[in-house]
């Protein structure tokens, strides 16, 4: 084994840190401009397969704050968000009832009475190809 | 060059291993969406432990950005409160608009009674408009007590009372010394008003000054300790024109609650100012008037009646009724369709109130919750005329000693 040469060595260091600090501001570079701080909100949400949610049930999903229905007809939700300023609402004896300003809405969505003006967000619902949920929030 | 270029690269690997350090030892950003905006915002990082400002204005619906204002992506603690609104209170009357405003929020329409910023913009509390008008009338800079003068410049062309403008009250322009004086000593109590150093002006400005009754929180349940801020901390000694802070040091409410001198019933001193005092004499109507006075309506006969006359009552008949959300953001009183509820003079729900079955009356306290049941007038030995109802009437007889 040849001994490595003092000119060889600093050339060798040179060109490591020459390759190192290069990947690493590459990779700093990119991971800066990976970093989205504006996001667009998530729309779509896979709510796992269809068999989880049987016939007539009526499951109320956190995230996004909705209520998935499953009746004859087949799968729809609506939306828990208050159409007034954007709390979750709640379930009540009449419906929906939003505990941040008091606006009232049927079972289906419709608003009973304000200050909400608009019915509740009829969100879009698919079923894949794999039996799976998605809800579309927009 | 190859020196040049090693020593280029060793540097920009300290560049980049101390950039990595810095990075590691700062905060991981913690992101909040509120459903309000859609808009992300990194507050939370640092603020992560503030609590719900009230029930109706959760964080996760509306962030902190809606109020406050600031950089909602900067994670710097200078550039993120560099733009904020009003410093720490977004409510001072002179951001409140932009703050708490919008026509989905508080300052609304008149028709759907949401009004707030503009009514309180208009409102005694806020322009001072008597106080200033008597002051310059007593000292001759104006012939009578119309107000012409605010401590803001507003105005009100819809207004009830004939007054549709007032100018900003200037004392520097006074020349009265003591009109200068007074401007400068006795203006420190209404709700835009800077506070002053000391016990006597511990309050906030604009809507906090009532509805903040601890830190970061809003509520309309007000207890009389928050109106005492203003009202009951002191006396302007009109002959040198300053303010003369309360010496006494009361320890129990019935001291607290009035200057020594003053007269009142144990309903007075028992039950907090809120109870009784209506969202319009507070906060005003929407127009300008000339004195408190002239918005000060509720007598012992808003609640007791008089000889001759029971109180004014009200059957809740429609769902949309103001009197289910005022009772909801203060749920107290659990009102129903049907019930009765006392009114003022001008229709307002007295909605910690309802009429029980065997003709009398109870209320709830809206800070306390503690439950008072009482009787009309009408019926007892009083023998008050109806047309003299003001409290010194009713204070010959039912004041409490002390």
């Amino acid at each position: 084994m040849s001994e490595l040469s003092r000119r060889d060595f600093l050339k060798l260091a040179r060109n490591g840190f020459l390759y190192l600090s290069g990947a690493l501001a590459l990779g700093g570079l990119l991971r800066f401009l990976d970093f989205d701080p504006n996001p667009a909100p998530i729309t779509e949400f896979d709510l796992g397969p269809a068999s989880n949610y049987p016939l007539n049930s009526r499951t109320v999903l956190s995230e996004p704050p909705a209520v998935l229905l499953h009746t004859d007809k087949g799968f729809s939700a609506l939306s828990l968000v208050c159409t007034h300023l954007g709390c979750t609402v709640k379930s009540d004896a009449q419906g929906f009832a939003c505990p941040c300003h008091g606006s009232h809405f049927d079972a289906n969505g419709n608003v009973l009475h304000g200050p909400a003006i608009k019915h509740l967000q009829t969100l879009r619902v698919e079923l894949t190809d794999e039996d799976n949920l998605k809800l579309f929030t927009a | 060059m190859k020196k040049t270029l090693t020593l280029a690269s060793g540097s920009l690997l300290l560049a980049l291993v101390f950039s990595w350090w810095w990075t590691s030892r700062q905060p991981s950003p913690v992101e909040l969406i509120p459903t309000l905006t859609g808009q992300p915002e990194y507050c939370l990082t640092c603020h992560a432990d503030v609590p719900d400002i009230s029930p109706s204005h959760p964080n996760n619906t509306f962030g902190c950005v809606s109020c406050h204002g600031g950089e909602r992506l900067a994670l710097n603690a200078d550039l993120a409160h560099s733009t904020m609104r009003g410093g720490a209170n977004p409510s001072d009357l002179s951001v409140a608009g932009i703050s708490c405003g919008g026509s989905n929020c508080h300052s609304g329409s008149e028709a759907d009674d949401r009004n707030h910023i503009q009514r309180v913009m208009t409102s005694v509390q806020s322009t001072y408009a008597g106080a200033i008008a008597n002051i310059r009338f007593s000292f001759g800079a104006q012939p009578d007590l119309i107000p012409r003068f605010g401590t803001n410049a507003v105005t009100d062309e819809q207004t009830q009372t004939g007054i549709t403008s007032l100018s900003a009250f200037k004392p520097l322009s006074e020349s009265n010394p003591f009109i200068q004086k007074f401007g400068e000593n006795c203006l420190t109590c209404h709700v835009n008003a800077v506070r002053g150093d000391g016990k006597a002006n511990e309050r906030q400005t604009g809507c906090a000054a009532c509805h903040a009754t601890a830190k970061h929180t809003l509520s309309t349940a007000i207890p009389y300790t928050q109106c005492n801020a203003c009202h009951n901390r002191g006396n302007y000694d009109l002959r040198t024109m300053t303010f003369i802070e309360r010496t006494d040091h009361p320890t129990n409410r019935l001291q607290d609650y009035y200057q020594p001198i003053a007269q009142f019933t144990k309903c007075e001193y028992t039950l907090d100012c809120v109870d009784c005092h209506t969202r319009d004499e507070a906060m005003g109507d929407g127009d300008l008037h000339a004195n408190q006075k002239d918005i000060q309506y509720i007598q012992c006969k808003t609640c007791h009646g008089t000889p001759t006359e029971l109180p004014l009552t009200k059957t809740i008949a429609d769902p949309n009724d103001i009197v289910f959300r005022l009772a909801m953001l203060n749920p107290v009183l659990e009102l129903k369709m049907g019930d009765t509820v006392l009114v003022t003079e001008k229709g307002e729900p007295l909605w910690n109130t309802r009429v029980v079955s065997d003709g009398t009356y109870e209320m709830i306290g809206k800070v306390t919750r503690q439950q008072f049941a009482f009787r009309p007038v009408m019926g007892s030995h009083c023998t008050q005329s109806g047309k003299d109802q003001s409290s010194a009437y009713c204070h010959e007889c039912h004041s409490v000693e002390r």
